[in-house]
């Protein structure tokens, strides 16, 4: 290993504190939670008092809080829409009911709920996240497995590697995920929400996920199978045959010689499959999970705000640099074998 | 050379599948332009038309996408408001009968066109003239587009699994309770405005479809539907697995026809329609047959 170079990687450090010296101002100078409140009409603050008995409340009380920036709403339904937003700032509270601050105060808002700020792993860009993840960690291990199977000398092991990666590349991953969530459950009469217990409010969310792990990742498998077949087969001849020579086994030669060199030439394409699965992610809407795409298209709707896009797209973008560059160093760490 | 004719024999059979459906594709696309299959309509139809031309309603001043034929958006997978018959093409319905007799009123043809329901209203006036898919009327909605007078009234109403017991009295009784809803649809909006207020403390599971909802509601994903009282009578009618057990009958929806809010000359000659229609008892009439005789 070479030694820690201090002085390559200067600009970059000194980029970086700066930033975060920058956040860190923000972050404290940023108005606290009842200050962006203090504000609220006395209209508002009835309708709230009225509330605190009433079976049917009014009042939508919506509290943002971005790191740097915050954000509050108060707005009623019914014939009479009175709506009252703020955004905090710089230690100042601006009113975001139209201008420049409203449209600041919409990106807050957007940006939270695409984030999936204030919920659990089951949405936003959380969801993304961990779905794309656990799929190409799984698809990777199942398709090492089919990999090595449809190479082996075994007739019937090749087979049914070649059946599955067969079925499972040749149909569409929307239907497979309709196939795992509805049609397996409603056959075999079991709900995905009671792998979880009863009394967990998240539970049909959970279930759904499990749902689509399950899915993704039998999908994800067969091209990684692919993938993993190339790369392993991409290795020359020649080294099988001293291996052999050496009085290796066959398992030997694959866990010690074939496989650490393959892993640098798979990881290209299983950074591709990454970035695959991170777009298709959005595909979980059929089963009622709300990712980056879904949430955003939502808003669409809902609101009319075509904005909404630009967030989506830097998280998105942002998603994708940072794993880029995660797999750019394993990609370096392995590159020792050659 | 047996390889060879296995694989000649292989290329006659796809060939002769893809002509088998170009043929049928060719059909329906003539039947979708005349949607007039369904008993009510087609009963109805010859009425309309006599009196189309006695008093036809005057659209010299109607601007439309193409002449001589109304576009109608409409996300049809919504029965019994909007479905494709069992031929998988032909669209059916309480909308389209009810579209179709208005055309039919202005002297119009109908074509539906099949649009998803999220930007069905970025398409008013685009791809199609007016949206008919069972939309309901509200203030925000209004800001932005045209509607015509409401032909038919709508509760949400709360559908439980026929074997379930549960005791459901208002929409507070949901609490703790896991409910699905069709995205952005009125259900979606009131049961978020229960939740985001703190009302009452509700899982809201969305989907695209309504037909999703309700396979979740027989898998035991979800506890409970919030659905449009018209919709849940029309999946009443054609299954015994649900009930509806509540409907905010407090609270009426008006659906209306959607139009461009550039054409105010549109939305004035149908609503002449649609109370042509009403006068002589048609709209009653394809209610009955597409809801049975639970209306309120």
């Amino acid at each position: 290993m070479k030694k820690f170079d201090i002085k390559k990687y200067l600009k970059t450090i000194i980029i970086l504190c700066v930033i975060l010296v920058a956040v860190v101002i923000l972050a404290v100078l940023k108005p606290s939670e009842t200050d962006l409140f203090k504000n609220t009409s006395p209209e508002m603050q009835k309708m709230i008092e009225q509330d605190a008995n009433s079976t049917r409340k009014r009042v939508t009380v919506t509290y943002n809080n971005l790191l740097i920036i915050n954000y509050a709403s108060l707005s009623t339904s019914g014939a009479k829409v009175m709506s009252e937003k703020y955004v905090g700032f710089l230690g100042k509270v601006y009113p975001a009911d139209k201008g420049g601050m409203k449209i600041t105060g919409q990106m807050v808002n957007y940006t939270y709920r695409m984030l999936g700020c204030g919920e659990n792993l089951m949405h936003g860009a959380k969801l993304t996240i961990t779905l794309t993840t656990l799929t190409v960690l799984f698809g990777v291990l199942l398709g090492t497995i089919l990999a090595l199977g449809k190479i082996s000398k075994n007739k019937i092991l090749s087979k049914i590697s070649g059946a599955y990666i067969f079925f499972f590349r040749g149909t569409p991953l929307l239907i497979q995920l309709f196939v795992v969530y509805f049609t397996v459950p409603g056959m075999f009469g079991f709900a995905w929400r009671d792998v979880f217990s009863s009394s967990d409010p998240e539970a049909v969310f959970k279930g759904a996920f499990v749902a689509s792990v399950i899915a993704f990742a039998l999908n994800s498998g067969a091209y990684c199978a692919e993938i993993v077949r190339s790369a392993i087969q991409s290795i020359d001849k020649g080294q099988f045959e001293a291996a052999k020579a050496l009085g290796m086994t066959y398992r030997q030669t694959m866990t010690r010689i074939i496989i650490p060199q393959s892993v640098r030439r798979m990881i290209p394409n299983v950074s591709n499959e990454f970035i695959m699965v991170l777009k298709d992610a959005s595909l979980v809407f059929a089963i009622s999970l709300m990712d980056i795409t879904t949430i955003s298209k939502n808003i669409m709707t809902s609101e009319g705000s075509y904005l909404v896009f630009i967030p989506a797209l830097i998280i998105y973008l942002l998603i994708t640099a940072f794993f880029g560059f995660v797999f750019n160093k394993i990609e370096k760490k392995f590159s020792v074998y050659e | 050379m047996k390889k060879k004719v296995l694989s000649l024999v292989c290329m006659a059979v796809l060939a002769f599948g893809l002509v088998g459906c170009g043929n049928k594709d060719a059909a329906s696309d003539t039947k979708t332009e005349t949607p007039e299959v369904t008993p009510a309509s087609v009963a109805t139809d010859s009425s309309v038309a006599d009196d189309a031309s006695g008093e036809a309603i005057d659209i010299s001043g109607v601007k439309l996408i193409s002449d001589g034929v109304l576009s109608v958006g409409a996300d049809v997978a919504y029965p019994p408001f909007e479905d494709f018959a069992e031929d998988g093409t032909t669209p059916i319905g309480f909308d389209v009968d009810i579209i179709t007799a208005v055309a039919d009123k202005l002297g119009l043809k109908v074509n539906i066109i099949n649009t998803a329901w999220d930007g069905i209203f970025a398409g008013i006036g685009v791809n199609y003239d007016v949206a008919c898919s069972a939309i309901t009327i509200t203030p925000e909605r209004q800001e932005t587009m045209l509607f015509s007078t409401p032909y038919i009234n709508n509760y949400q109403s709360v559908v439980l699994r026929a074997d379930d017991d549960t005791e459901i009295a208002s929409f507070n009784d949901l609490e703790g309770k896991t409910i699905a809803v069709q995205k952005e649809t009125t259900s979606d909006i009131l049961m978020s405005d229960y939740k985001s207020t703190g009302t009452i403390n509700v899982q809201i599971v969305a989907n695209e479809k309504i037909t999703s909802c309700f396979t979740q509601l027989l898998n035991g994903e979800v506890d409970a539907v919030v659905v449009d009282s018209t919709v849940a009578d029309g999946f009443l009618n054609s299954s015994d697995d649900y009930k509806i057990v509540y409907k905010d009958t407090a609270e009426a929806e008006q659906f209306g026809i959607a139009i461009s809010v550039d054409n105010p000359e549109l939305q004035k000659a149908i609503n002449e329609a649609l109370a042509e229609l009403e006068a002589e008892g048609y709209i009653q009439e394809t209610y009955d047959y597409w809801f049975g005789t639970v209306a309120e």
